[in-house]
């Protein structure tokens, strides 16, 4: 804990500065974005290790990347397509994929019986939700997990992706549109038992 | 068949928004400090230990980075101190002006929680405090803030302030420099007392922590005005709100 007589700048201000060499300056831009890296990095390789060395590897190469970016573009796609190129480099690491679970106590009652029954279905319905969604092939899991889990817009999953605006718009309806049958197919094996 | 989804959630990206919160994706570990690690090569040098070597390292900083107009970063005690010519940024919406940290207590209480002695001024017209305000957690040890009404020579602020001295056991840390940068405010070296000293003018900063992982404490920001910061006996000690340097250090002096 430190006590900090300062002014934040703003992401311009710490680019300019981190390009002038000022090591403070990148550690501050580092802090802003590495929630943001390593999720998507996470979801891309499905390994926490995994995701930690691909988003230190991305920042160690953004630093060195620094000088040729225009201070005043946006900083989010392009740190994205640098943590992807890192994250392809770890695509064949023999460490395990993790799936996506809920998280504990997502069932836990909220008192009186109805509620209680709610949040049942509500567990059921979410663990449904992402079964399907991890049942999907990779492409499409992708795609949807960095839109709804990681908050990304489309040209934003562009970078991280590799692919212009109007493929990852495509292609993210084609995935929903498999998950809506996925879920559909459950349905009615659920129905038919 | 019954419906077995709420009636509320309509489509499948609703639905989705709401599964958002419910997964569970691992906490983002620390990524900024082995970055600038591996980026300078070997562990940061850390104040707390070597306070010297990291003032020399701010001087030759404040060298280097005038020269090419860039930012510096100076740390005394528990505070650092950042200034540049970089890009003004607009004011973050936590800011409350003239808020001062901490629950008000009595000047007894504070002394019965923190593990320090807490100094009094002892000019004329100041020392028993209007006010002390007590934060037993930020930074840890606790931290305590004497407030002082206006006097002729420190001026109220719009929350009926007038000065402010801040006190708060100076080895606490991670011990690194400041990276918040800002244009337009002063800092100059002087001394209290034959200590080291720095004021803060010309322009109104912030005052905040920053927690363990390095985020900033966003409850604690404060716009603050002049401010004289030095450190004696284990303490790192703030004066703000004095009208001139000058003031400031008598105050400081007068501590006891």
């Amino acid at each position: 804990m430190v006590m900090v007589e300062a002014r934040p700048l703003d992401d311009i201000g710490l680019v300019r500065a981190a390009q002038g060499g000022d090591m403070q300056a990148y550690e501050e831009l580092v802090r802003r974005y590495q929630d943001l890296a390593f999720r998507c990095a996470f979801l891309v390789v499905r390994n926490a290790e995994d995701a930690n060395d691909v988003t230190q590897d991305a920042f160690v190469r953004a630093f060195a990347a620094l000088p040729r970016f225009r201070a005043d573009a946006a900083i989010r796609p392009w740190l994205l397509a640098i943590v992807s190129n890192q994250a392809r480099n770890h695509r064949r690491s023999r460490r395990r994929r993790e799936g996506l679970v809920l998280r504990a106590g997502e069932d836990a009652p909220r008192g009186d019986a109805a509620s209680a029954e709610e949040s049942v279905l509500d567990r059921e319905r979410r663990a449904e939700l992402l079964a399907a969604i991890e049942g999907l092939r990779e492409e499409d899991r992708e795609v949807i997990s960095l839109r709804w889990f990681a908050e990304l817009n489309e040209a934003e999953m562009a970078a991280l992706l590799h692919r212009p605006s109007g493929t990852i718009k495509s292609r993210l309806s084609r995935a929903m549109q498999r998950l809506r049958v996925a879920l559909a197919a459950d349905q009615e094996a659920r129905t038919r038992d | 068949m019954t419906d077995r989804f709420p009636a509320r959630v309509r489509t499948l990206e609703e639905e989705l928004d709401q599964l958002r919160p419910a997964v569970a994706l691992p906490p983002t570990p620390d990524i900024a400090g082995p970055v600038i690690e591996r980026l300078r090569g070997a562990p940061p040098v850390t104040a707390r230990h070597r306070p010297w070597l990291a003032f020399a390292l701010a001087v030759v900083a404040l060298l280097m980075f005038a020269a090419a107009a860039a930012a510096v970063a100076w740390a005394i005690g528990g505070v650092r101190l950042t200034f540049s010519e970089a890009t003004p940024s607009p004011a973050p919406s936590a800011v409350a002006s003239g808020r001062v940290p901490g629950e008000a207590v009595s000047l007894a209480e504070a002394r019965g929680a923190v593990d320090f002695p807490i100094l009094l001024p002892e000019l004329d017209g100041l020392g028993t405090p209007d006010a002390v305000h007590l934060d037993r957690r930020r930074p840890s040890g606790g931290s305590v803030a004497l407030i002082y009404g206006a006097r002729p020579d420190y001026p109220a602020d719009a929350a009926g302030v007038g000065l402010v001295i801040t006190e708060f056991r100076a080895d606490i840390g991670p011990e690194v420099f400041e990276k918040l940068v800002h244009s337009g405010v002063r800092v100059d070296e002087t001394s209290v007392a034959g200590r080291p000293a720095y004021w803060v003018s010309g322009g109104a900063h912030f005052m905040f922590y920053r927690d363990a992982s390095g985020r900033v404490v966003e409850e604690t920001m404060r716009l603050v005005g002049d401010t004289l910061i030095w450190e004696s006996s284990g303490l790192t000690l703030r004066v703000e709100g004095a009208r001139s340097l000058e003031v400031a250090r008598r105050i400081a002096a007068s501590l006891r």
